[in-house]
């Protein structure tokens, strides 16, 4: 019993986790209609931050990484998104691509390729007893900080002028424009936030793991594209709940799996897709795409 | 015969003969070379075998897939198992099976079955992936990538893990390489312009205008998604036995993106795009790295080694191309087609032809009784009822008037007849069976024609091939489909616009193309929904001799939604009135128009009715 609990904590860490992930894609995506591959990079800048600031104390160095996130989300908004902003969707997603092997490869050349350590507070390595169950403190930061992003996000999109606007954009953009909404503006609080929500996925990484590399973000983009695509397009709720979905997988996964398949752990969270989109082709949760416009 | 074709024979060999001689040119550049050359241009070569996979089912389809380099590890792993010396394997590969191992297959039997196996492995994973939407099949072919790589880099005992495999024999020439990548060319080539390769690009024009024709979209894109699956298993296994090592990572996320920018800057739509895209790419990254070890090379100078320029480099091309040259460097257009290539006089545009011979009509076999019956037909959208049990009957030979207020339902309506919205409840029967919740691409082939409010053209394709691919959707053969196109494209007075591509004709021209486009399937029932919209006056009178044409040559059943009264009135035999999702008249066109409640219900007076009832 005590270990189930103990797994069902991790798996709702990790899904935490990947929640995150699947939000900030989702929410570019909602108002611009791009997938956006270079997510994973912005998670990687942002982790770098950390690495480059390692000096500072801990907290003034998530805020460079905070810092980070954001800057590169506008910039890459404003040089590379912008002017393909009416292309299809395969165009956006390509040029996405172009932009994420860019950074990765800036980061390489000005870095390096190899994977480097970076020093995080001792304190969250620790582990905290509730009763029986012992849980890395880790774990808390994330659960907490994902629940402060989910009501942070939830009053900003229901209870703010800024949120309607971007609900509104998300409805029908071009609707959403004419009616006096800046689609500018708009897109770069979108970028901004998902900028955001990226460096606290990357800070979180670089928690777990210790160290960061240029291709660190290529999981973690993955996992949010697959979240979002189990979660039906376009839909916070289901984002996050893709998320939870994925993460609670692999780590039970990594409980559960006979020793002989535990490498194949990531082959195996990968197929699960799959075999949904084989019997619900648009997500769980069913946000059709370029569903028949007749 | 008509004389008409796709494209002239010298356009077609322009096509064909562009590529090969790029790839010949590069060939004898490299193999009169050092040994590094001579690798360089290789390496070039197998690579290009891979873009050229690509081009066959991202550039046919239009959906892009992050996957294919699976494929080519796929490919690579095979022809390095069935080739690797037995001492070698022991030490290596442990865990393969004993007949593998033994088998020792020379470098050609290893690469044919590497190709068999390949395509298979992208059958079996296309199947469920080609089921799912436009943007999710990148999403997922990137998860089948990562799948793969997980695979093999930890499947130790048989694929030697992360750390990959050596001593692969090394037999791949220049000129060998040179002579798949021309088999690739012309194997993309012919399916590009088969009945199969023109339906997948019909469905990347407009998806919802292919289906409305009978092209099975999933089908077709397993169709090449499976040949794209056997040409990145060649350029895997070609790789592999030039390079002589593997590991998990030679086919990942960097060739990935490599590839993909080759295919993108050369130009998606054609082969001669991923010709040109991956000689000019790989000249360019060979180039960088030129720069990146130059820099090392001179170690007095502090700048030493730059890893990740090429990759950069790349990268800033890619993003170039797609924001200030999205068809790329070919603009998407084969050699043949390319205005200067015309101009030089090495491939002349087709002239109009003069004259189209006539078909012979029911070659497509069709039980020639029954109608079109929709009874008791409900539908809401979100609570809001569309439609309340609406019956409809259109016999064969008969032209149906469809006509209501905005909002009265009729467009759904007919979408409910043609399979793209099923009803909450009753049912449409063809022909005397139930199709209830047929696919649009089921009925189509069961007879079932249909236009949209919208022209939904396939920019790309000419009017020509646009009809043409309607009889393709039928099943029935390219010659026979190209005849049925000229004779369509003749009784609608389009023949001289037929060479153009669709995308650039006028909008009255557009129209009358998706008319012979769903002519071109031989309908026996034709829907035809505001055909009138956005024509002139000349135009809409050409219209109704068109459709009067029609009636009478193919015998089929029209229904035509139209408010023009003047298009409805000489065509329609009887006149059916839908009002709030209810048929409130159904009658001669005289008696329809002189009704009250009908004048009311254009008027907007029936809403005042709808109250006090």
């Amino acid at each position: 019993m005590t270990a189930l609990g103990q797994n069902l904590i991790d798996a709702l860490a990790l899904g935490s986790l990947y929640a995150l992930i699947a939000l900030g894609i989702t929410l570019v995506y909602t108002v611009m209609g791009m997938m956006n591959f270079a997510h994973g990079e912005f998670i990687m800048l942002a982790a770098y931050a950390l690495f480059v600031f390692a000096d500072l104390p801990f907290g003034a160095a998530v805020g460079c990484a905070l810092l980070a996130g954001v800057a590169i989300a506008l910039i890459a908004e404003r040089v590379a998104f912008r002017p393909v902003r009416n292309a299809d969707l395969s165009a956006q997603l390509v040029t996405s691509l172009a932009v994420a092997a860019i950074l990765q490869n800036v980061v390489t050349a000005a870095v390096d390729a190899r994977a480097q350590s970076v020093e995080t507070p001792a304190a969250i390595s620790e582990t905290t007893s509730i009763g029986a169950i012992s849980v890395p403190n880790l774990e808390f930061v994330t659960l907490g900080l994902t629940a402060i992003v989910l009501g942070g996000l939830g009053w900003l999109l229901y209870r703010t002028r800024t949120g309607l606007a971007m609900r509104a954009a998300a409805e029908n953009f071009e609707m959403a424009r004419l009616l006096g909404v800046r689609a500018d503006r708009v897109i770069a609080i979108a970028f901004a936030i998902s900028g955001a929500l990226a460096a606290a996925v990357g800070v979180l990484i670089v928690l777990q793991t210790g160290q960061v590399s240029p291709t660190m973000g290529l999981t973690p983009v993955l996992v949010g594209f697959v979240a979002v695509v189990i979660g039906g397009f376009g839909r916070m709720f289901g984002a996050v709940a893709g998320g939870l979905l994925l993460g609670a997988l692999s780590s039970l996964l990594g409980v559960y799996l006979p020793e002989g398949l535990a490498p194949f752990r990531d082959a195996i969270v990968f197929t699960f897709p799959v075999l949904i989109l084989i019997f619900r082709p648009h997500g769980l949760l069913g946000g059709e795409i370029g569903k028949a416009r007749v | 015969m008509s004389g008409m074709r796709f494209r002239t024979p010298r356009s077609a060999a322009a096509s064909l003969l562009v590529p090969l001689a790029l790839i010949a040119i590069t060939a004898l550049l490299g193999a009169n070379g050092t040994p590094s050359l001579q690798d360089t241009v290789t390496t070039i070569l197998c690579n290009l075998i891979i873009v050229i996979g690509l081009q066959v089912f991202v550039g046919n389809s239009g959906v892009y897939s992050f996957g294919q380099l699976g494929f080519a590890t796929a490919g690579a792993y095979i022809a390095a198992f069935l080739t690797l010396p037995a001492a070698f394997a022991l030490l290596q590969t442990p865990g393969l099976p004993h007949f593998i191992v033994d088998a020792h297959l020379g470098a050609l039997p290893s690469i044919l079955i590497a190709a068999g196996i390949s395509g298979l492995l992208a059958i079996v994973v296309g199947l469920p992936l080609m089921r799912t939407s436009t943007l999710a099949i990148p999403i997922s072919t990137f998860a089948f990538l990562i799948v793969v790589y997980n695979v093999v880099a930890n499947w130790d005992r048989v694929t030697g893990g992360s750390s990959g495999l050596v001593s692969i024999p090394s037999t791949t020439s220049v000129q060998s390489a040179a002579l798949w990548a021309g088999a690739a060319v012309i194997l993309a080539l012919a399916y590009k312009w088969s009945a199969s390769g023109y339906r997948l690009q019909a469905t990347r024009e407009d998806e919802v205008a292919a289906r409305s024709i009978g092209i099975g979209v999933m089908r077709e894109r397993l169709i090449a998604f499976g040949l794209s699956g056997v040409l990145c298993g060649i350029g895997g296994a070609l790789a592999v036995h030039q390079s002589g090592v593997l590991n998990p990572a030679t086919f990942y996320f960097g060739a990935t993106v490599t590839t993909m920018t080759m295919l993108v800057v050369g130009g998606a739509r054609s082969v001669f795009g991923a010709t040109i895209g991956a000689i000019a790419i790989a000249t360019v990254n060979e180039l960088l790295r030129g720069v990146e070890n130059g820099a090392s090379l001179l170690g007095a100078i502090s700048i030493g080694e730059a890893p990740g320029l090429a990759a950069i480099g790349l990268g800033l091309i890619l993003l170039a191309t797609m924001i200030a040259m999205p068809n790329g460097l070919s603009g998407g257009r084969e050699a043949g087609e390319l205005f200067w290539l015309q101009r030089l006089g090495l491939s002349a545009a087709a002239p109009a032809p003069s004259s189209a011979t006539t078909v012979e009509k029911q070659a497509i076999d069709r039980p020639a009784k029954g109608a079109l019956r929709a009874q008791g037909i409900s539908l809401a959208f979100a609570g809001l009822r569309v439609l309340k049990g609406v019956d409809l009957t259109l016999e064969p030979g008969e032209a149906l008037g469809l006509i209501g207020p905005n909002g009265a339902g009729k467009t759904t309506l007919v979408n409910v007849l043609s399979g793209f919205q099923a009803p909450d409840s009753g049912t449409v029967s063809l022909d005397g069976v139930d199709v209830t919740g047929r696919s649009p691409t089921h009925l189509a082939r069961d007879g079932l024609g249909r236009t949209f409010q919208a022209a939904l053209p396939f920019p790309e394709l000419s009017g020509v091939e646009s009809v043409a691919v309607g009889a393709m959707g039928m099943g029935v053969s390219r010659r026979r489909a190209i005849a049925v196109a000229a004779d369509v494209l003749g009784r609608l007075g389009l023949l001289e616009q037929a060479r153009l591509p669709a995308g650039a004709l006028p909008p009255g021209s557009q129209r009358l193309l998706g008319i012979a486009r769903a002519l071109a399937i031989e309908p026996r029932y034709l829907l035809l929904d505001e055909p009138a919209a956005g024509l002139d006056e000349a135009e809409c009178e050409q219209l109704v001799t068109i459709l009067r044409d029609v009636l009478s040559d193919f015998g089929c059943g029209i229904l035509l939604i139209e408010h023009d009264m003047n298009i409805v009135m000489p065509l329609c035999s009887r006149v059916q009135v839908l009002d709030d999702g209810m048929t409130i008249r159904i009658g001669a066109p005289r008696e329809v128009q002189a009704d009250p409640a009908v004048v009311e219900s254009y008027l907007g007076s029936s809403f005042l009715a709808g109250v006090d009832a």
